[in-house]
């Protein structure tokens, strides 16, 4: 993914090839501005983008399904978890802030 | 819809956040499968799937509001996709941004599109129809998207196909097309 002067066919190739591969991120940070925009013009790119996503989801998506849904729960029940003591301690959090705020235009107030 | 998924979908829009909590499981058994794959098709990397799945499900028992009147797994799909996945998806990429040579709007159409035609129809229902159109391509067509769905690089396949690297990405892009074309026209039968 060197080239800078891809044509549009080359393009959608190495999409393609980086969302088989799991590695948009290159993709995208390989794209020069006349690449941008010629992406942007172009109707087949999007047109072939939209099948590609779907070879790509019907072809290779069997890899992302885990054995183990059990394991993943957890971290969903952590992540919940972590939510809702997000959620009860932010009051306490914003008292805080305020506190701090009071305090330093007391401070500010004193110094003038 | 089967009935574990309904009773799991009842309990989570259950105004009390425990109870929520607890319809997860069932929830998370009855769909991960499907949104998993889902996810797939946008960021074709098991680890980042996970990780936007994870947050989704957690956003769904913040604010299951938009599943409420769902009645199908279609419908389900959809809306998941409308207003939990494709935020998150936008926030994967959405660190790297200020670096690229791409609009803002350009990257959310390309990292979490707008759903499509194909986008709207069952995993089961798009490998049926692929299969079909497969089978209308041009025999060095087909051969090319199915070495290319083997894993094999555009290199490999002009060395299997005898010719260019150049000629395989043409040929990739023009099977690609009429791929598209040609379940288009199958979507819109259905």
């Amino acid at each position: 993914m060197t080239d800078t002067n891809r044509k549009i066919q080359e393009l959608l190739i190495d999409y393609a090839g980086a969302l088989r591969d799991g590695c948009l991120p290159v993709f995208l940070k390989s794209l020069s501005r006349q690449e941008g925009q010629m992406i942007a013009s172009s109707e087949e790119f999007w047109d072939a983008a939209e099948m590609v996503r779907t070879l790509n989801g019907v072809g290779f998506a069997d890899k992302a399904v885990t054995a183990d849904v059990g394991l993943f729960m957890s971290r969903v029940d952590a992540n919940i978890a972590s939510r809702l003591k997000k959620a009860k301690t932010s009051p306490r959090g914003k008292r805080t802030t305020s506190t701090k705020s009071t305090n330093k235009t007391q401070r500010t107030e004193k110094t003038t | 819809m089967n009935r574990r998924l309904r009773n799991a979908l009842k309990g989570l829009t259950a105004p009390d956040a425990e109870r929520r909590r607890r319809a997860m499981e069932p929830f998370v058994r009855a769909t991960f499968d499907s949104f998993i794959r889902y996810l797939y098709r946008y960021l074709g990397n098991e680890v980042e799937c996970e990780d936007v799945l994870e947050d989704v499900y957690a956003d769904i028992w913040e604010n299951p509001e938009r599943l409420r009147n769902v009645t199908s797994e279609r419908e389900l799909l959809k809306t998941v996709y409308l207003y939990y996945m494709r935020k998150r998806l936008r926030e994967v990429y959405r660190r790297i941004n200020r670096n690229l040579h791409l609009s803002q709007q350009d990257m959310k159409n390309l990292i979490a599109p707008e759903l499509g035609i194909l986008e709207a129809v069952s995993q089961s229902e798009l490998q049926d129809i692929l299969h079909r159109v497969l089978g209308r391509l041009k025999a060095r067509e087909r051969r090319a998207i199915e070495l290319w769905m083997e894993g094999m690089s555009s290199r490999a396949i002009a060395n299997e196909l005898k010719t260019t690297v150049g000629a395989v990405k043409m040929l990739k892009f023009r099977a690609i097309l009429k791929l598209k074309k040609m379940m288009n026209e199958y979507c819109h039968e259905i």
